[in-house]
Formats: C-alpha cells, sequence, structure tokens
C-alpha cells in the first residue's frame, strides 16, 4: 500500500489533480485533520452532528422514493416501507433514531461550547447561526415525525398550526401562508418543509457556521452511526395509530425534544405566551449570551454568573421534559384533569430551580477552585498518561478476531433478514459498525506505533552537549548540526520568557517519517524553553 | 469603534443633505440626490409586482363565491320539513367533486344542527339551524352535537371543550379559557327556499365574518 502511494501512479496523479482543483474552491479553508490517536469527542460535536445530517440525508432522500404525502396515504406508505419494502424497516428506524441523536448531539454541542466558553475564541456569528441551526435541526426533526400523520402527528400538527394561528395580528394569515388550510395542505406543506426547505437553509447555514478547521474522527463517527443502528434494533419505532377524525384520540405525548414545550402549554394557560413567547424569550436569550458575556476567561470556573445561567436553563429544560411525559395514570379521571398541569405550581418549580441552580453553581465552582489549589500543592505525577500499550503480535491477532467477529456477524444479519428478525439484524448491523469503530482505532494505535519517535525522554540531557534522539533500531543515524538560527518565534505570552537566540538542532534519523525529525534547542539558559522551541518549531516554514 | 464613526458619517451625510439646498436655489435637490431617488423608485417599481404574488401561498380551495347545498350523508340535501328536531349531521363544506381526499379533512367537517325545540328549533326557517366548524378551537379534535336530555351541548372528545348551540362559544373546559375571538366556532351562514331546501350561503372567512376554521370568530 505504502509503495504503490510513493509510486505515483495514475490514481494517486488523479486523486492529486483533483486536490489542487478544489484548492481553488470555497473549500480551500477547509482543513480536515484526521487524528492519530484518541480525542476526546467533545471538541468535535459539530462535527458529528453534521455527520449525523448526512446520514439523515441518505436514509431519508431513500424514504422518499416510497412516502406519499397525501392525506389518507400518507401512514399507509409509512407502514408499506415498514412492512413490505425490503430493507424499509431498518431505513426508517436509522432515519427516525439518527433524527434523535442528532438533536441530543447538536444539545450537548451547544451546552459544551457555552460552558467552555468557546464563542470567545470564535465569534459571535458562529454562536448565532449555531443557535439558529438548533431551532431549525428541531424544526427539521418535528415535521418529520408530524408527516406520519399517525394520531400523535395529527395532534401535533394541529398544536403548530393553532400555535401560529396565535401569534396577535399576523397568525392567522401566517398559517394560511405556511400550512395551507386543512391538514390535506399541512401534510404536504410539511413534507415539503421537510425534506427541502428546512434542510436548505440548514445547509446554507452550515456554510456560515463551519470553522475552517475540522475534525473528522473515523472511530467516533462509526461508532455513533453504530449506536444509532443498535437503538434502533433494540427501540425500533412504532407506527402509532392511522389519524381517523371520527375516533377522539388517547392521550399522546410529543418527542422528547417538545415534551418541555408541551408542559408548559397543558398548564392551559394562554396559547400564544406558554407555546410562542417562552420558548422565543429562551431563544432570544440563548441569541444574546455571547454579547453579554463579559468575562476575561473562559473556563467555567472563571464565569460565575453564566455558568449559573446555563446551570439554571439545564435544570428547567430537564424538569419540564420529564414533566411533560408524566401523565396522571389514574384512568378514573378525567382526561382534562390527567393532563393540566397547575401552572402555579409548575412555574413556582421553575422559579426555584434558579436559587437551587446558582447555589449548586457556586458550590462547584467553590469545590473545584479548591481542588485546583490542592493539586497545586502537591508535587506533579511523573508520566501522567498511561497508554494501553499493546505488543505489535498481539494487535495483529486482535485485528484477525475481530475480522473473524465481522464475518460471523455479517452472516448472522444476513441471516437474521431472511428470518424476518428485521430489528435483530439492525442490531448486529449496529454491533458491525462499532466493531469497524475499534478495528480503525486499532490500526490507527498500530500505525501510529510504527510511526512513533522512540519513548519521550523525561530527563533531558545536559543542556550543553545535545544527543541525537536514538531511534527504534540501531539505524546508522548521524546527527546534523545545521546552525541556522530560527526566524522570530510566535510569541508565547504564557511562558513570558523571552526566547531571543535559538540555534536548531536537526537530528534526522533514517526513518522517513516526519514525527521522527524533532527539534532541539540548545539553549544554556533554561530547560524549560525546549518545550516552547518544540512547539514553535512545527510551526517553522520549512527550508 | 468602527460603528459610531458610521453613525457619524451617516449624521453628517444627513445635516449635509438637509443643509444642502443653498437659500437661492429654492429648495432644489441636488443632481446626485435625484439620481439616487430615480434609482430607488425604479428598484421598488421593478419588484413591486412580487408582493402580490404572496397568494400563491394560502389554499384559495375555501373561497366559494355561489351558494351551496346543505348535502347530509346520505347525498340528499337538507330540508326543513323532514330534517329532526334536535338532531345533527357531519357535513362536509365545501364539498369537492373531482377529489374525494379533500372530502375527508376535518377542516371541510361541519356540524349541522336542528337547534332543540326549547331554542326554537320547531320553526321551519334558517332560525332554527346552526352549522359549526366541528374542528375544536382548543388543539384541533372534532367535537359533536350530544342531544341527550341533559347535554345538548357540542362535546369534544379530547379535553373536555363544551359548545353552546345557539351561539357556538365554548363555555365550558380548555376552548372556553381562551381570549376572544378563540371561544366562538366558525359558522356558516343558512338560507331556505321555497321548497324547504336549506343552502349555504357564500362565507366570508374573517374573524368578524363567519370565522377562521381552527382559530375563532367575533361574536357580532
Amino acid at each position: 500500500m505504502v509503495v504503490s502511494l510513493h509510486r505515483e501512479n495514475s490514481l494517486v496523479k488523479f486523486f492529486r489533480w483533483v486536490y489542487a482543483g478544489v484548492d481553488r474552491t470555497i473549500f480551500m479553508g477547509l482543513k480536515f485533520t484526521f487524528p492519530a490517536r484518541f480525542v476526546s469527542p467533545l471538541g468535535f460535536l459539530g462535527m458529528l452532528t453534521f455527520v449525523i445530517f448526512i446520514i439523515l440525508g441518505i436514509t431519508g432522500a431513500l424514504l422518499m422514493l416510497w412516502y406519499e404525502p397525501i392525506l389518507d396515504r400518507a401512514w399507509d406508505s409509512v407502514q408499506n416501507i415498514n412492512d413490505t419494502i425490503p430493507y424499509g424497516f431498518h431505513i426508517r428506524n436509522i432515519h427516525y433514531h439518527a433524527s434523535n441523536a442528532m438533536v441530543m448531539v447538536a444539545i450537548l454541542h451547544m451546552y459544551y461550547q457555552y460552558f467552555s466558553g468557546r464563542y470567545k475564541i470564535r465569534n459571535e456569528i458562529l454562536w448565532v447561526t449555531g443557535v439558529i441551526l438548533g431551532v431549525l435541526t428541531i424544526l427539521e426533526a418535528f415535521t418529520g415525525y408530524d408527516i406520519i400523520f399517525s394520531e400523535r402527528a395529527e395532534l401535533a400538527i394541529s398544536i403548530a398550526a393553532s400555535l401560529t394561528n396565535s401569534i396577535p395580528i399576523l397568525g392567522p394569515q401566517m398559517r394560511d401562508a405556511f400550512f395551507g388550510s386543512g391538514f390535506h395542505d399541512f401534510v404536504l406543506r410539511f413534507y415539503a418543509f421537510h425534506v427541502f426547505f428546512l434542510p436548505i437553509a440548514l445547509l446554507g447555514l452550515m456554510v456560515v457556521h463551519f470553522p475552517r478547521f475540522l475534525v473528522f474522527d473515523v472511530p467516533m463517527v462509526m461508532a455513533v452511526t453504530g449506536a444509532i443502528m443498535l437503538t434502533g434494533g433494540v427501540f425500533p419505532v412504532d407506527m402509532g395509530l392511522k389519524f381517523d377524525p371520527s375516533v377522539p384520540p388517547g392521550i399522546t405525548v410529543p418527542e422528547w425534544y417538545l415534551t418541555g414545550l408541551y408542559a408548559f402549554l397543558r398548564t392551559q394557560f394562554d396559547k400564544f405566551v406558554t407555546g410562542v413567547a417562552w420558548p422565543g424569550l429562551f431563544i432570544f436569550a440563548l441569541l444574546v449570551i455571547p454579547f453579554v458575556d463579559k468575562y476575561k476567561k473562559f473556563s467555567w470556573k472563571d464565569r460565575p454568573l453564566i455558568t449559573a445561567v446555563g446551570i439554571t436553563s439545564l435544570a428547567q429544560i430537564i424538569v419540564t421534559t420529564y414533566w411533560g411525559f408524566y401523565i396522571n395514570p389514574d384512568r378514573t379521571k378525567s382526561l382534562l384533569e390527567r393532563l393540566v398541569i397547575d401552572p402555579i405550581f409548575f412555574y413556582l418549580v421553575m422559579l426555584l430551580l434558579v436559587p437551587l441552580s446558582f447555589g449548586f453553581t457556586y458550590m462547584m465552582i467553590k469545590l473545584a477552585k479548591n481542588a485546583e489549589a490542592n493539586a497545586k500543592l502537591q508535587p506533579k505525577k511523573a508520566g501522567g498518561k498511561t497508554a494501553i500499550n499493546l505488543p505489535k503480535k498481539w494487535i495483529y491477532i486482535l485485528f484477525v478476531v475481530l475480522l473473524a467477529f465481522q464475518v460471523y456477524l455479517n452472516i448472522s444479519a444476513y441471516y437474521a433478514v431472511l428470518n424476518g428478525m428485521k430489528n435483530y439484524s439492525l442490531f448486529i448491523i449496529g454491533i458491525i459498525m462499532l466493531v469497524f469503530a475499534g478495528m480503525f482505532h486499532i490500526y490507527r494505535h498500530g500505525s501510529a506505533m510504527a510511526k512513533a519517535p522512540p519513548p519521550k525522554q523525561t530527563t533531558f540531557p545536559s543542556p550543553a552537549k545535545p544527543v541525537p534522539i536514538p531511534s527504534p533500531k540501531p539505524a546508522p543515524s548521524i546527527p546534523k548540526p545545521t546552525n541556522e538560527p530560527l526566524p522570530a518565534p510566535p510569541i508565547q505570552k504564557s511562558s513570558g520568557t523571552q526566547v531571543a537566540t535559538q540555534t536548531s538542532q536537526k537530528t534526522t534519523t533514517t526513518t522517513t517519517t516526519p514525527a521522527s525529525t524533532s527539534v532541539l534547542s540548545n539553549s544554556k539558559t533554561d530547560n524549560t524553553q525546549n518545550v516552547v522551541a518544540e512547539k514553535s518549531a512545527t510551526e517553522l516554514p520549512k527550508k | 469603534m468602527y460603528e459610531t464613526k458610521v453613525y457619524k458619517i451617516f449624521f453628517e451625510q444627513f445635516v449635509y443633505m438637509t443643509q444642502q439646498a443653498p437659500p437661492n436655489s429654492g429648495g432644489k435637490v441636488s443632481r446626485r440626490d435625484f439620481l439616487k431617488l430615480m434609482a430607488a423608485a425604479g428598484t421598488i417599481m421593478t419588484f413591486a409586482p412580487f408582493v402580490d404574488w404572496g397568494k400563491f401561498l394560502p389554499n384559495p380551495a375555501a373561497n366559494v363565491s355561489e351558494r351551496a347545498k346543505v348535502q347530509l350523508p346520505d347525498g340528499s340535501q337538507a330540508n326543513v320539513k323532514t330534517f329532526q328536531v334536535n338532531h345533527s349531521e357531519a357535513i362536509i363544506y365545501p364539498r369537492s367533486e373531482e377529489d374525494e381526499t379533500l372530502n375527508k379533512e376535518s377542516f371541510r367537517t361541519w356540524q349541522f344542527i336542528r337547534l332543540p325545540e326549547e331554542l326554537g328549533g320547531k320553526k321551519n326557517d334558517a332560525s332554527a339551524f346552526r352549522v359549526y366548524s366541528m374542528v375544536c378551537l382548543h388543539l384541533w379534535c372534532l367535537w359533536k352535537y350530544w342531544p341527550e336530555d341533559g347535554r345538548k351541548r357540542g362535546e369534544c372528545p379530547c379535553h373536555g371543550s363544551m359548545y353552546d348551540p345557539l351561539t357556538g362559544m365554548a363555555f365550558a373546559g380548555p376552548a372556553s379559557l381562551q381570549s376572544p375571538p378563540s371561544n366562538v366556532l366558525p359558522v356558516l351562514d343558512l338560507e331556505v327556499d321555497n321548497d324547504g331546501n336549506i343552502w349555504i350561503k357564500p362565507p366570508n372567512w374573517s374573524v368578524n365574518g363567519n370565522g377562521i376554521v381552527g382559530f375563532g370568530r367575533f361574536i357580532t
């Protein structure tokens, strides 16, 4: 493989040609990073959201081949997909669970950016477009489960349209313009919104929202995909009852990302205030956060007020989401009695959550700062990271075992489909994805080990005499002191020390990997500057 | 700050423009400003026709310009001589002749009620009849009229909203708590010909007229 890549065959030439062409397009600003080792997914949750969006796009496009957005045929066509079309069950379940995953990952992404204060590094445009993207994502998911036109979908459409209607002055006109009149139009238009208007808006906003440096972590992407399929296998989504206007609907609860709003609606307070004004206020508050946050520092510990507001919002979201799900199980009571939430009790709880969350936040900050101070007093641990170092032989053995497992899983998935056990086969395919994630991780671990520079020396040799880094194989390594002065080093505010005169010494080993060429400084004053120099060396222009 | 600079420039421009005309020019607009004005007017005129294109969005099918039959579920036209007192039927309005699917639409289902005797249901004219939208004003379930003694009212099966058959106003349940016009059902106006056949007059779909289905009506 390596050989063919180095030999510049026509395929490689073609790829290079394409790459050179792409360099002239808007994508030239984008830089993809494929991490060579495990990195925390918290940093690239946005990328994961996008990947799930792509999964939704593919499965959704396939579903479009069979779905019919017509009043009396919508539900039947979904049933057709689910029950008779081969792999329709799989596609539909992946689509459904991926929609939930996308909303969930988007929310996690937002809160991670919020608490880590990362909107300060990027800029406000990214945050604002992100919030709009989040709202559109929820609308996208909402319109999706409505066009099945089950009983629950009908009620959800009703609530959406009557909420639009409740907007003062322009409400009825807006409802007429966006939804048309009656359920025939509603289904058709929700479909149009779901497959075209909203995705196009999402894509357009993504162009603005994408930062230039993107992380594409294959194992994590495959793990998320696998988790979606696995969930689809364990909890396959049901069809619901076909909507029939002559049959009064039973109690239905919306999807989990809207039960919070549903709890507000169930207080039977004014429709516009509870269903439009409160969520609008919440979204507005999110939008203005980076403009309100005037703290100079990033960490949640250094921004107590903002953190407390975030914790309050989380607490309220969790409580209302649960409350929206909860319906008094006492069947002797009337439907209305079981559904209605006492507004005074409800709003009192909402208010009570504010001081509780603030107290919790300030307590946590205090504890965290104490822990930090204690950690500083303690002597530093040597080493720090403990990586699992598998010998090469065991990596190969593990690979073979996993490959055999993949073969076994493939066969079982196929037989599961043959025997009509659709959800079981989806479950197994989910496992296959997870195994692939594991395999890829092992592959990258192994190849990183092959390329890796020799284990780092924890104690530097005496600064006067630079020692070449020993290579793993006893190869003829000749240190070449070049002694050329470095260009002005990037300013390091953190260290404070001036890195004025440095000379680099390239230590080339016979292995051709770039990682093995490292630059050391022979500064005679301070060993800590080595770290700085090493950091800056990666940013130097090549000579 | 950049913004304040921009404001300053705008302000100066404004001051300049207001003080522009020298006293002897008789308030004449400068040549450049006149050109700008023309360009703006031209742009507006170019894109003005598209405002009316907004009519593409709402569905015009609900607009009926002629009177329509009250067609009962058995296909016959309702007649004052034959329709029972204190009785109701679900009718479809406007009825689509070419597309049966549209007739399954809850927004086109109406409750055709002949009032009970004590509310004047005995009279053989249009005043004995009522047609209300069956879409409950709360969350758009379909309510219906219950003729039993002690009920004689419209009831929604979902959350228990109740409607007065005489006016179409909600008097109990969540729909009654909604502020006007969302507490009164949309209504259709009726007329009776010489044979006693009942017809629906062309409606005016507005809150001050016949009301908006699923939204309500102001009682006049």
